[in-house]
């Protein structure tokens, strides 16, 4: 085979280009392909839970209620973490003057722009426009991102499982499609919990202070961390006895977000760099050579 | 011919030879079966049983060598571009070296990665179920692709040593694509060597702030680099000894040369996010954390650069090894405080790898070496042909 490197060149130069915009439509189209699925417009108005921690006694019914419900296994035994068996329960915390606990009931915070969605390799995790963030077990493979994405320790892995997977709190969608309340609203016997539209939940809990400025601390947990959460809090202690992180008003994923988005814009930048730089620099090499003496190239292909 | 100049032959290399290769092989195959077993182990066992991870601490040494890997498995990728893309065609010889280690590497990878994963018979998913907002998603995409660029890549070490017209024919065909294949291999890895930084974006409340940084794609994507020019001077070298080729000295000093201000690059980039950042202060103040920090710039980063910079170090023999060596150890470090050590944890939160886990990672990385010595030595690895460039 006579080899013709010239043509061959423009060949090798034509594929580089024709190599270098298919990954940048590949990205581009990607982009388009698959909708904002984890940013989306959080609806202001999804379902919200109040949870008045100083109403709450620490009985536990929540989370008995809630093991029940999702079938976890030890039904009857009180948890004391959150983990593949429980998805709720109250951390009950000891106070320095006194005999009487702090009792801060924790779950899943349903966060507005939630960072195990935006984390979640697979899609596995979304935020409905409803309130819920729910989790398809179906997906799922267990890189286990959203534990380290998700600022107040909610997702847990079943480590016990060899086919584990995340477990946590879906607020009850299940029994919200139903028109019932989440079980552990309905179980608990001291009205600590309350149930409804988060703008409604937030109205209440401002009410609530207004009426009572000696029982609570001016401040409702989760109206604006992180972006704001399904989960509202009032406390009659400063909020950093509850165990509760301090968080700001940013979500947790927008820097990891920002950066992302500009994923097909380095791609297009990078291959179309490194074509040009592979165009200019065979040139370059070109024209050397031929200022040189023609020497026989050919020799590659005889044996 | 370039002076060819044996620039790390040990007074014994004459005495290497086959019965230490032999006892090489024998250690790494001993390594493979019981990191294998160890595999098998966990995949039946589950992680609970086979690993330290909690729920508190769900990512160890598993994930933390998976990160290391991939950057020295840049490799590939820089040396790919450095000869295919940018024509530096002095390096040519140090090429296939390196990216076979690169394929060695990534397979390394997959293979870690899936023992981590908590559903392995589920690894596939990414494929068909997307999210373009998650980085390990971006991650899973490129290394998959990436891999068969490098397979592309390494087919014609193995075509020309099967000398058949069909092998002839797939050759011309590899060299015509292997432009596209570069320049999309660049491609691939400049997007995932950043994201992986960009993953570390999505746990600002628990990355401490000596690592966290919104720069972190910058700082992995330009470390990667580094560590690419480093592991492919070690690959060359490494290549050239088994093979009892002598190393060329321009290779060598080039690859090392450009190493040495990557790391310049890296330096002044780690220090001047802290700077900006304000946080410069917390590289004396913050307890456990800044000494991890000083372990990994010190010994990975300073301490090399002046091997390399000062003249009088620089011309010590051992400095061709040991200077790499240093850098990919400071970027081992940086990806292990990433990962664990710069991790923010509750107090009574502890991770110490099960045996398991120990095993499992060495078996990998024992097969990925092994590989890798069995590729230089069976395959085209210095190219008898010359190839795409005249």
């Amino acid at each position: 085979m006579t080899a013709q490197p010239t043509l061959s060149r423009r060949d090798f130069l034509k594929t580089a280009g024709v190599g270098a915009a298919a990954v940048t439509a590949t990205c581009v189209l990607g982009s388009q392909a698959s909708p904002a699925l984890a940013s989306g417009p959080a609806s202001e108005n999804g379902w919200a839970m109040l949870i008045d921690t100083t109403r709450c006694t620490g009985c536990q019914s929540c989370a008995l209620a809630c093991k029940e419900v999702k079938s976890r296994p030890n039904p009857t035994v009180e948890p004391t973490a959150l983990s593949s068996e429980a998805y709720t329960f109250i951390d009950l915390r000891p106070q320095a003057d006194s005999e009487a606990t702090i009792n801060v009931k924790r779950q899943c915070m349903h966060c507005q722009h939630p960072a195990c969605v935006s984390a979640c390799t697979v899609g596995a995790l979304r935020k409905t426009a409803d309130g819920p963030v729910t989790y398809d077990d179906k997906k799922c493979i267990g890189c286990r991102y959203c534990q380290y994405a998700c600022p107040f320790g909610v997702p847990t892995y079943d480590w016990n499982n060899p086919l584990g997977l995340i477990h946590k709190c879906d607020l009850c969608v299940q029994r919200l499609a139903e028109g019932e309340r989440p079980a552990c609203v309905a179980s608990c016997p001291a009205g600590a919990l309350h149930f409804g539209r988060r703008t409604d939940m937030i109205a209440q809990a401002r009410a609530r202070i207004r009426s009572n400025q000696r029982r609570y601390v001016d401040k409702v947990y989760g109206e604006h961390e992180a972006g704001g959460t399904s989960m509202l809090y009032l406390s009659g202690v400063p909020f950093s006895q509850l165990g509760l992180p301090e968080l700001g008003e940013q979500t947790i994923s927008h820097q990891a977000e920002a950066v992302m988005a500009k994923t097909p814009l380095v791609a297009a930048s990078v291959a179309t760099l490194a074509t040009g730089l592979y165009w200019l620099l065979k040139r370059r090499d070109l024209k050397l050579n031929e200022a040189q003496v023609t020497l026989p190239q050919e020799d590659s292909h005889g044996h | 011919m370039a002076t060819n100049l044996n620039i790390e032959q040990p007074s014994s290399s004459a005495a290497v030879p086959l019965l230490n290769r032999r006892m090489a092989m024998a250690l790494l195959g001993l390594m493979v079966l019981v990191g294998g077993l160890a595999g098998i182990i966990r995949l039946f066992a589950g992680l609970g049983r086979t690993t330290a991870l909690i729920d508190a601490y769900p990512w160890g040494i598993w994930i933390g060598f998976d990160f290391t890997l991939i950057a020295f498995a840049g490799a590939g990728f820089t040396m790919a571009g450095l000869v295919h893309v940018l024509h530096q065609h002095k390096y040519h010889d140090a090429v296939r070296p390196a990216i076979l280690a690169g394929l060695a590497g990534y397979v390394a990878v997959l293979l870690l990665l899936v023992l981590d994963l908590g559903r392995p018979d589920r690894f596939y998913h990414f494929i068909f179920f997307w999210n373009i907002h998650s980085p390990l998603f971006e991650i899973s995409w490129c290394v998959l692709l990436y891999t068969t660029v490098l397979l592309l890549e390494v087919s014609p070490f193995l075509l020309e040593r099967i000398n058949r017209p069909v092998s002839e024919k797939l050759l011309r065909v590899s060299h015509g694509i292997m432009p596209v294949v570069a320049v999309v291999g660049v491609t691939l890895s400049s997007l995932h060597q950043s994201t992986l930084g960009t993953l570390y974006l999505n746990m600002p409340h628990r990355l401490h702030a000596l690592w966290y940084s919104p720069a972190l794609p910058v700082l992995f994507f330009v470390s990667s680099i580094m560590a690419g020019l480093c592991l492919a001077t070690l690959a060359y070298g490494g290549a050239s000894y088994v093979l009892r080729r002598p190393a060329k000295r321009a290779i060598v000093d080039g690859l090392l040369r450009l190493a040495g201000w990557l790391a310049l690059i890296y330096l002044a980039l780690k220090l001047g996010d802290l700077l900006v950042s304000g946080e410069l202060a917390l590289i004396w103040s913050a307890g456990a954390y800044s000494a991890w920090w000083w372990l990994e710039m010190s010994l990975g980063l300073i301490l090399p650069l002046a091997l390399l910079f000062i003249p009088a170090l620089r011309r010590r023999p051992w400095t061709p090894v040991v200077a790499p060596l240093l850098l990919l150890f400071g970027v081992m470090m940086n990806r292990f405080n990433a990962t664990m050590f710069g991790q923010i944890l509750q107090p009574e939160v502890s991770y110490s790898p099960h045996l398991l886990e120990w095993l499992s990672t060495i078996g990998i990385i024992g097969a990925a070496v092994m590989a890798w010595l069995l590729g230089v030595r069976f395959l085209a690895i210095f190219e008898q042909k010359k190839a795409a460039h005249e």
